[in-house]
């Protein structure tokens, strides 16, 4: 589905402040994949994110995406294929328009013609799909999304997100930002809607038991690689100490006072 | 006077839309609204003169106009120039544009020439006076341009205009490039505008070269006036209240034209006046906002 093969990125190369922050990175995600990404600030996670989704191209290195090559093609083009949520619940919705009216733009990928598809048949599809939220945002199609709480507008984003039909879902930390109850509730649809589209999903995370818990499959990063990655059975019988254990014994330093434990 | 004032504001209401699209819906602030106006000026002159039909020359004029945002979007687009610089190229080079389009004059007068306007106006002849003939065909332009938009901003492109100007992000993320829409939006702008300049000149009987100096700011001062008449979010109600702003502003202008010896003011100071006008609006709105967030 994805393979990145030897992919470098440098910020400002050439320059004093050159700044390497993926390094030689090589990671196959076959279909159906749900891979959880962990790993301390400045590990690369977002960058790789980033790299798959187009927003920045790598130094060195190749990318494809089911099968094509898209290291240079730009970020609206290969969105076709990708879903990505950001951390920001801001970041996914259109704050001054209608909830009907966010949901007619992500109904479909790409270049649009000036044509009304906003209809009766359509608002009611809409309402239905909102519905199974169960937040009561079916009675409210056209208030803005401005007034909607960060919980909701994040389980809004994330129905927009597969309502366009993507074949990859990129997650970045998308429940980070909300209070516990609303984060449980959003990776509660976020578990529901992969496992009914099967899609192919990475996702970022600070929370080391959600990292655990979802997916079947974990990456660790740490300065711009992967340094622990595992799958199938072994990632199913995984446990918080093995993982820290692993972490420890590749690099040796205390995990401890990392960041990703206070995190969670 | 007070259907001069209807007229004149309906006319530059035209305008006043082009700048709302790009102002407020495509957050692109464009400054070619300065060139695109007597663009449209001329163009609508020179066609008349050429024996070419009004209407056509309406067609002709938006077509100029649209040309002029495209060169604004490609140079923005393309060379990586922030939005304010490259309407500001595209505005200095239209200067020398228009006077060719005029063969190298600064001014046209169309007495002579039959306009869309008179034509309308003798049609009317012996049922309506002139004012109160073009007050209706202004009426009903501006209606039908103003139903246009409205439907334009419910298909699925207009709904995607809306999301550009509040988070470029998520258009990137569905799969549409941000640079095709400012192409667009910019063009259909400036096409407004331009149809508002080709107005505008049949209305005053010439057009000039320097018919747009600092229109952009007058369109930017009705766009700002509207939004204290009206408090909404609905797409017909925003166009509605461009175009109450753009005939307040006017009203305002014709106070300050007629009135303004009262207190020592020459027409001369009519931009200032818009200018401050601007400045209050800003103030205004920024004065309810810290307020409303104390509210909350």
């Amino acid at each position: 589905m994805i393979e990145l093969d030897a992919v470098t990125k440098t910020f400002n190369p050439g320059t004093p402040g050159a700044k390497t922050v993926i390094r030689n990175l090589s990671l196959t995600v076959d279909a159906g994949d749900f891979i959880t990404i962990i790993g301390s600030n400045g590990a690369g996670k977002t960058t790789l994110f980033n790299l798959i989704s187009g927003a920045v191209f790598p130094s060195a290195g190749e990318i494809r995406i089911m099968g094509r090559q898209v290291t240079f093609e730009p970020e609206y083009r290969r969105a076709m294929h990708i879903g990505r949520i950001f951390q920001d619940p801001l970041a996914g919705t259109a704050s001054n328009m209608t909830i009907e009216d966010n949901m007619m733009i992500t109904a479909k990928k790409g270049f649009r013609w000036p044509k009304i598809s906003l209809n009766r048949t359509m608002r009611r599809k809409f309402a239905e799909r909102v519905k199974t939220l169960d937040m009561g945002l079916e009675t409210r199609m056209k208030v803005n999304v401005s007034s909607l709480s960060g919980g909701q507008r994040q389980a809004l984003t994330l129905l927009m997100t597969v309502l366009s039909g993507p074949d990859i879902l990129l997650l970045d930390e998308h429940t980070a930002a909300l209070d516990p109850s609303n984060a449980a509730m959003v990776m509660e649809q976020t578990q529901r809607v992969i496992q009914e589209r099967s899609l192919t999903t990475l996702m970022v995370t600070h929370n080391m038991n959600h990292a655990i818990e979802f997916g079947n499959r974990l990456i660790m990063m740490d300065a711009g690689e992967i340094i622990v990655d595992v799958k199938g059975e072994e990632k199913q019988s995984l446990t918080r100490e093995a993982l820290i254990q692993k972490f420890a014994d590749i690099r040796k330093k205390a995990f401890e006072n990392d960041e990703v434990l206070l995190a969670t | 006077m007070i259907e001069g004032i209807f007229v004149e504001g309906l006319i530059y209401a035209i305008m006043a839309l082009g700048v709302f699209f790009t102002f407020r819906i495509l957050d692109f602030p464009d400054l070619t609204v300065d060139g695109s106006f007597p663009m449209g000026a001329v163009i609508m002159a020179t066609s008349l003169h050429a024996g070419i039909h009004p209407l056509n020359g309406l067609m002709l004029a938006f077509g100029g106009g649209v040309g002029a945002g495209f060169v604004t979007a490609a140079i923005h687009n393309k060379l990586k120039v922030p939005h304010l610089l490259a309407g500001i190229l595209t505005m200095t080079m239209l200067y020398s544009v228009n006077i060719r389009i005029l063969s190298n004059r600064a001014n046209l007068p169309l007495l002579r020439v039959e306009t869309l306007l008179s034509r309308v106006q003798r049609a009317c002849e012996g049922i309506l006076s002139p004012e109160v003939a073009s007050l209706i065909f202004f009426i009903l332009v501006l209606l039908g341009l103003k139903l246009a938009l409205d439907l334009f901003f419910h298909t699925d492109l207009g709904l995607v205009f809306g999301a550009l100007g509040n988070n470029e992000q998520m258009v990137r993320v569905q799969g549409v490039n941000p640079a095709t829409l400012k192409l667009i939006g910019v063009g259909l702008s400036n096409g407004l505008v331009a149809l508002s300049g080709a107005f505008a000149a049949q209305y005053q009987g010439f057009a000039d070269v320097n018919l747009g100096q600092g229109i952009v700011v007058s369109g930017l001062a009705s766009v700002m006036l509207g939004e204290f008449l009206l408090r909404s979010n609905r797409i017909w109600a925003l166009t509605l209240r461009v175009i109450l702003g753009a005939i307040l502003f006017k009203a305002i202008m014709y106070l300050g034209r007629y009135y303004g010896y009262y207190i020592n003011m020459t027409p001369n100071d009519l931009k200032l006046i818009t200018g401050l006008l601007i400045i209050i609006s800003l103030a205004v709105s920024n004065y309810k906002r810290l307020r409303a967030k104390g509210d909350a």
